[in-house]
Parts: C-alpha cells; structure tokens; sequence
C-alpha cells in the first residue's frame, strides 16, 4: 500500500517577482525530471499540485508552465496566508515538496475542435496558462482562440511576458478594474468585451478559473455570446487539506472538488446545493 | 451445531488472548472505535530541518476491539469502506489491518453488520459464537467454546428507536433532507440558532472522518511534525481558505452540510446514509439537538407535501 500523503522533494530553482503581493516559482525536481503521463503531459492543464513548506502546511495550486515540460513546473503564489507568506520568504535553491497532480483538468479532448474563451480573473490565470501553452503546442486541434483576462489594476496583470508571445497564437483581451492613466482597454468584465469575439457559438466552448470573475463574464460575454452552460469549464477553488477525497473540506455538494473537480461545467455548479 | 461459552468464561478467554493482542474495551467510552485507527491527533510526517530528512512514524500495535453494540460495529465497517474509498488512506489501514473487532452483545443478531466474531446473549448463562472472518476464527479457543448442539436460545429484541425505523429506508431520507433545504424549511432556521458548531457531534460520531492536516515546528527550530487532526464541519473555518473568503458561512449552511453528507450525499455515494443511531451525537450536544427528532420532524413534513 502507497502512503498517499507522501510528498516529494523539488528544488526552487528560480523566482520572478509578478506583483506586490505575487511571485512566480520555477521548482525542478532533485534528481531527473517530472513524470509525464500518457499524453506525454507532467499534468493536465487545470489539475492541481499540493506544494508544501514544512512547518507551514500544504496548499493547492495549479501549475501554470507548459504540461509539455517536463523539466519544470511554475507555480504563481499570491501572499495571502501563513504558507504563502512562508513561499515569499524562500530563496532559490531552497527544497519545498510537492504531490500530485490531483484532479481532473480541463476537457481538452472535448475543446479540440472548438472555439474557445477563456476567462479569468487576478491570480487565476495559471491554470488557463497552462491550458494556453497546451493549446499552442496544439494549435492547429482547435479553432479561434479568446483570453480574456482581468486585474484589480494594470499593476496586477501576471505573467505579462507570456501574455505578449501569446498574442501570435490567440488573441489576448486585457481588462482591469481601477485604470491608471495610461490605461486605454476596458474596464471591468464588461459587455463591449464582446465586439472583440467572433466565434461559431454552436461550436464553441469556455474555461474559466473563477470565483472573482465567474458569473459576471457569465452573464455579461458568455451567456450573450451564446455558449451553452455545459460547455463552460470552470476550475474551482476550494479548501483543501489531503487532496486525495478524504479530509471532506473541499466537498461542494455531491461534488469532492479535488477528486471530482476541479474543473466542473457549470450547469454541474449550478445544480449543487452551495 | 453452536459455539457456546459460558458468560462467566469470557473474562476468562479475554485475558488468555491478551499474550497476542492489546485488548480495548469500547463500553463507556466517550470517543467511539474510530479513535484507535483514526486518531484524534496523529503525526504523519516528521522532517528534520537541518538534516532534510522525511520519516513517517510507524506504529504497529495489534489491537482487538471488544464493541459492545452491533452499531459500532457496523460504523467500522462503513468507515473501513470510506478508508479505502477512492484510494486506501495508509495510516488508518497500517492500524486497523493489524486490528481485530469482537463484538460480546446482549441482543440477539439477526444480521451481522460487522467484525470478525460477534458472542451472541443466547440465554442468562450464554453466548453463542458466529464466526464472521478468518481471523476472527482463530480467537475460538477449544478451552472455552463447546459444541453444543441444541442450546437453549431466548430472543433478546434490541430496543426499538424510531431513528432505527428511518434508517431502513434511506432513499426516503434522502430525499427528505433534500427537500427540507430547497424548501427553506424553517427547522434549517431554528437549528442555526440553536447550534454552537462546537463539532463535538462529529468527534462522537463513530462514522465522522473529517480532518485537517497542519505542521507544528519544535521550539528549536529542528524538528518539524505534519499531524492529522479530527476536524468537524460544524466548525466556523472548515471551508475558510487562506485570504478569508469561507464557503461555508453561516453555522445553518455547516449544520446542513454536515447533515447533508450523513443522509444524502452518502446514499448516492455508498446506497446507506452514515448514521447507526447510536445516539452519541444526542447524548453529548451542548445544545441539546436530537438528530433523530430533527429527522423525525423532515421526514414527517415530506410525506405531508
């Protein structure tokens, strides 16, 4: 019998600072390379690793680097809590541990074929990161491809160097909140957003990382937009402490969103009691 | 043909098997069965700073339950089937695979819900001996048990509770529970004001598992200790994550979560709800919540609609 709470080592070996309160950690393993899976992927893009400091816990976070590589793995951690205050104390070369991949991912079997708007909000991005990377390595499995991505402020936008090299493959659509003088996109998740989309809504799916942006794109772009509730991915956020459908703190209903999640369509979210 | 031992040989036989086992009487205990295989606080990991060492601490204690209701048994063997659902969490099994459950009951049995070796009440004197599983054959020792072929055997009916009649039929109660949230009924009302979300229920439920997992570091600095704790999901920062936000705001929505997991969420996910009617969670609310009367309450309005 495995011990499925045992994590493995990896090393930070670089950290890029995002935001003020947000930095990014390239951890590696300590010996060889990440395993890859069938589809030749470390993880499927939205499933998520619990990343750990001893003496301060473990977290779940979804990887935002490309599931193709399998010599790195990109966390992006916002200093909120006891252990994300821990991560931004650390230096390169420090040892944290890791388990998983856990949960499902984003359908992108389903999604090939398709259009597709993604939307997320501040820190939710690396999840659709990693999808976007997928994406491009598969470019020509899917059809026209939509980022919308919002921030509090222009300051808050993440991973701006990869949201540039995108725009060849996708088109990216930046929003944010509270403008600052220079800012010229729109403001807030808002309706207009839509004059920029041209997808064959019939044939079209999205994936979001909630909850911030959720139902405001919802009900303002997607909705609108004509995509039908089951065919918009959302990738939850939830407590959790073993990641494995034991502890029962992530649980939405009938839903474990570590094991069951934590992607789920949204008419699935929607039917659940909370 | 019967196992028969006399009442007065099972001291006897118990202290004859204490040469192979830790032997835990489970009678009048306020924690349930559960506490020996899932403790209440348990470390999982220990990891040396300086030396980046990780070690799991191993315990291998064999361990033989003597339960004294047919209920704590059946409780194990849901929690069992919890523990290897959907994979097999290592720490309870390296437990409860080295564990043997003796049931001594002074009712009859009509179904055996669980253990390896239930002793029947059969009359005043004696208990009869029903074999569950191999290991619980080998505890049959020829100095005490005798085959006796027509022993003399009186029925002793268990008390009947009307939770025990709901729990027959626990499609209906699901579906109860459910509609009682979706038609705010008021009982939902009446229990968030009346419940503390102290979550001792749920440390005295023989089927509750939640748990957290937290480290704590040494005051040196050295030695850091990841432990499994009991939580509860009455509790106010179950579905708190870091930052603030809670999923789970109210002490209404916990308290119906928790008994949305027991009677509903469990039947779609095992075809029984998670409830024995042992009467614990009754016995030790501070607030004096009966789930059986809330119960009772739900399921007699459902069948009005």
């Amino acid at each position: 019998m495995t011990n499925i709470y045992q994590p493995f080592k990896v090393k930070i070996k670089k950290i890029e600072k995002h935001s003020d309160n947000v930095k990014l950690f390239r951890l590696v393993r300590e010996k060889g390379k990440f395993l890859k899976n069938k589809q030749g992927l470390i993880f499927n893009p939205g499933q998520f690793v619990l990343a750990g400091i001893f003496g301060y816990g473990e977290a779940p976070f979804g990887p935002a680097s490309s599931p193709y590589n399998d010599s790195y793995l990109d966390i992006v951690v916002r200093r909120v809590g006891t252990l994300t205050e821990a991560f931004h104390r650390a230096k390169e070369g420090d040892g944290i541990f890791l388990r998983g991949p856990y949960g499902n991912g984003f359908p992108m079997d389903f999604i090939e074929g398709k259009d597709l708007v993604l939307v997320t909000g501040g820190c939710g991005i690396p999840p659709i990161a990693a999808a976007i990377e997928y994406i491009i390595a598969n470019r020509e499995k899917f059809g026209r491809v939509y980022l919308i991505y919002g921030a509090k402020t222009p300051q808050d936008i993440l991973i701006k160097d990869r949201l540039k090299k995108w725009e060849k493959d996708i088109k990216v659509l930046l929003t944010v909140d509270e403008p600052d003088k220079n800012w010229q996109g729109p403001v807030g998740m808002v309706t207009e957003l839509i004059d920029e989309i041209e997808i064959n809504a019939p044939n079209a799916a999205a994936a979001m990382c909630g909850p911030g942006p959720m139902m405001d794109a919802l009900e303002k772009i997607l909705r609108p937009l004509g995509i039908s509730d089951r065919r918009v991915f959302v990738n939850l956020e939830r407590k959790m402490h073993c990641g494995v459908g034991h502890c029962q703190h992530c649980v939405s209903g009938d839903k474990y969103v570590c094991q069951d999640g934590p992607v789920f369509n949204f008419d699935e979210i929607d039917k659940n009691w909370d | 043909m019967s196992l028969i031992i006399e009442k007065n040989q099972i001291k006897g036989w118990l202290a004859g098997l204490k040469k192979n086992f830790i032997i835990i009487e489970t009678k009048k205990m306020v924690l349930p069965a559960k506490q020996y295989f899932f403790p209440p606080k348990e470390d999982i990991f220990i990891f040396n700073k300086i030396s980046g060492k990780l070690s799991v601490p191993e315990k291998r204690e064999k361990l033989l339950l003597v339960c004294s209701h047919l209920g704590e048994l059946e409780a194990m063997t849901q929690l069992d089937e919890i523990m290897k659902t959907p994979r097999p969490d290592w720490y309870y099994w390296q437990k409860r695979d080295q564990s043997v459950l003796v049931g001594i009951v002074d009712q009859s049995v009509e179904a055996a819900s669980g253990g390896d070796l239930i002793l029947e009440k059969i009359n005043k004197e004696q208990y009869r001996a029903l074999i569950l599983t191999a290991q619980g054959k080998k505890l049959i020792k020829k100095d005490f048990f005798k085959e006796i072929e027509k022993p003399k055997i009186k029925k002793y009916l268990p008390e009947s509770k009307p939770l025990k009649e709901l729990l027959l039929d626990p499609e209906l109660l699901s579906e109860a529970v459910a509609w009682s949230w979706q038609t705010k009924h008021k009982i939902w009302d009446e229990l968030g004001k009346k419940c503390l979300g102290c979550g001792i229920c749920t440390y005295v439920c023989p089927i509750c598992h939640c748990f957290s997992i937290e480290d704590r570091v040494d005051l040196d600095g050295e030695k850091c200790v990841r432990c499994r704790q009991w939580d509860a999901c009455t509790l106010p920062r179950f579905a708190q994550v870091a930052g603030g936000h809670n999923f789970h705001k109210s002490i209404k929505e916990r308290y119906y979560n928790w008994f949305y997991h027991k009677f509903v969420r469990a039947y779609k996910e095992y075809g029984r709800t998670q409830c024995v009617a042992c009467g614990q969670c009754a016995r030790y609310c501070p607030a004096g919540i009966s789930i059986e009367k809330v119960l009772l309450e739900i399921v007699g309005d459902y069948k009005k609609k």
